[in-house]
């Protein structure tokens, strides 16, 4: 029985590392093609409108949504304190330092992270990477770095807008449910924001797109068999995109906190 | 020429090319005929740096291959095109943008001289004017001429087909062969077609190679495979279920021991 433990505990320990090293070198192969060839901007910007144009009514939609009920659920609690005032503080910074960040992150993996998959993986089992190898191209610089690249780019991007709008969707809440006025709400969040808010939110977001574009593109060139394989891989994706989204938020939040106390 | 030497090859322990040797000379056809899982499709990739063999010797004009690192086997892959069996058309581009891949990748032809050379390729396959259609519009044999189109506009000196006519129409598929004996009579280059299809492999060959169990086992001129006295050759050129080749061979991948 401890045997059996032991064992399946080691099996699941030599499956993270192969992972993360696997992960660390395709994260290597990126580094080199970015600055080993010349960049088609044509691919990143196509890719990049498919990010973010693509995601921003889901993700603004999202967002509205939680603005609207963080600040029901704050109401719930501040108003027994007589407390209300601080709604629009809490909605600014929570939406601004965790959620918008990692609900949009949380989205886009599953948007766009499982679309890379499948893409990626469809051309895997269609030969169509092999056709790239055959024609010199090397299937990172052409298919994975313009993904990588237009996610770290376009997903603070999103995020951006993510918090403005959550904060909208509180501003609503506020004023026509809690009364608070409009010149009040707007100055409690002005207040209630500093930089290293934003800043830390968005740091945050840079790297949650580099796991996304990594994880994805890592499960696409890795499918194995035909659709079941690809269907897979795009399930795994959105798995693996989703814990490691949440164990890096974790970790951000440690060293933002201890480390710059913020 | 293409020198192959005591090639081997394993997938998951199953042996797919077994001390494999082949020689193919300088601007000969040589088909390669065999049953599925023969090895036949691995060799291709094998020639083309996509697969590495586990030992063995692939010399390519000249130049061993298979120790290269990826950018010197990119100077000898310019020169080799690979017409994959499903076409493996590139599905987010559209006809005049996969045939033109290479042109766009790699040289910094201008904008017309780019659009001429990819209509005269689509001319030469039998498909003008179809450079703004999607992948997904293609028929079949339609997608397997844009493939041929796609290897013949980067002006190849090797050409390795990958069963060019599996999968469509008898007249199709002859349209494809003849396209084969014109780009070898015209264009003077080094061919390798695998095949299933014995007629094709008569009509286009000038040697013939049948590999069995990852070796192979025949190599000559269409007569001579034709009037082979090895009975694993007859049967399968005369597509015959009896003989030594049984039939549950088929259910397994590679050498079956």
């Amino acid at each position: 029985m401890v045997t059996a433990i032991v064992d399946k505990g080691r099996s699941v320990v030599n499956g993270f590392f192969q992972y993360a090293g696997s992960l660390a070198i395709l994260f290597s192969e990126i580094f080199f093609w970015l600055f080993a060839a010349p960049f088609s901007w044509q691919r990143f910007f196509s890719q990049s409108k498919r990010v973010g144009p693509g995601s921003f009514f889901i993700a603004s939609l999202i967002a509205l949504f939680v603005g609207m009920i963080i600040a029901l659920q704050m109401a719930y609690m501040m108003l027994r304190l007589s407390a209300e005032i601080y709604i629009p503080n809490v909605i600014a910074v929570s939406l601004t330092r965790e959620l918008a960040p990692v609900l949009t992150a949380l989205i886009v993996a599953g948007r766009i992270g499982a679309g890379i998959t499948a893409e990626i993986g469809t051309m895997v089992v269609t030969e169509q990477v092999d056709a790239l190898k055959a024609f010199a191209m090397n299937p990172v610089r052409y298919l994975v770095v313009p993904r990588f690249l237009s996610l770290t780019v376009m997903l603070p991007v999103l995020t951006v807008f993510a918090v403005i709008v959550g904060i909208f969707g509180g501003f609503l809440i506020c004023y026509f449910k809690l009364g608070i006025t409009q010149y009040m709400y707007w100055q409690m969040v002005r207040d209630s924001l500093v930089v290293k808010d934003i800043v830390t939110g968005l740091t945050k977001t840079v790297f949650f797109g580099m796991i996304i574009a990594l994880v994805g593109c890592h499960e696409g060139l890795n499918v194995q068999g035909g659709a079941d394989g690809v269907g897979k891989s795009t399930t795994l994706a959105v798995v693996r995109s989703f814990i490691m989204i949440i164990m890096f938020d974790c970790l951000f939040t440690f060293v933002f906190y201890f480390l710059f106390n913020a | 020429m293409i020198e192959i030497k005591n090639l081997y090859k394993t997938f998951n322990r199953l042996q797919v090319l077994n001390d494999l040797s082949l020689t193919i000379k300088d601007g000969e056809t040589k088909v390669i005929i065999g049953r599925s899982g023969a090895g036949k499709s691995v060799l291709l990739k094998s020639i083309v740096g996509i697969l590495k063999p586990d030992a063995g010797s692939i010399k390519i004009n000249g130049v061993e291959v298979t120790g290269l690192g990826d950018k010197e086997y990119d100077n000898i892959r310019r020169d080799i095109g690979l017409v994959f069996q499903g076409g493996a058309l590139f599905d987010s581009l559209n006809v005049a943008e996969n045939v033109g891949f290479v042109l766009n990748e790699f040289t910094k032809l201008s904008s017309s001289v780019k659009r001429e050379r990819v209509a005269h390729t689509l001319s030469l396959v039998g498909l003008k004017g179809i450079e703004e259609m999607m992948p997904s519009q293609l028929s079949g044999g339609m997608r397997k001429r844009v493939s041929l189109a796609r290897v013949l506009c980067m002006e190849p000196k090797i050409l390795l087909y990958d069963e060019p006519t599996s999968e469509v129409d008898p007249i199709t598929a002859d349209a494809i062969n003849r396209l084969i004996v014109e780009m070898h009579d015209k264009l003077k280059v080094t061919s390798i077609v695998v095949t299933h299809d014995m007629n094709a492999a008569y009509k286009i060959a000038d040697t013939i190679a049948m590999f069995y169990h990852g070796q192979v086992i025949a190599d000559g001129t269409p007569d001579e495979i034709r009037n082979s006295r090895h009975p694993v050759v007859r049967q399968f050129v005369r597509g015959e279920s009896t003989g030594p080749v049984t039939e549950d061979e088929s259910l397994k991948f590679g050498h079956v021991k």
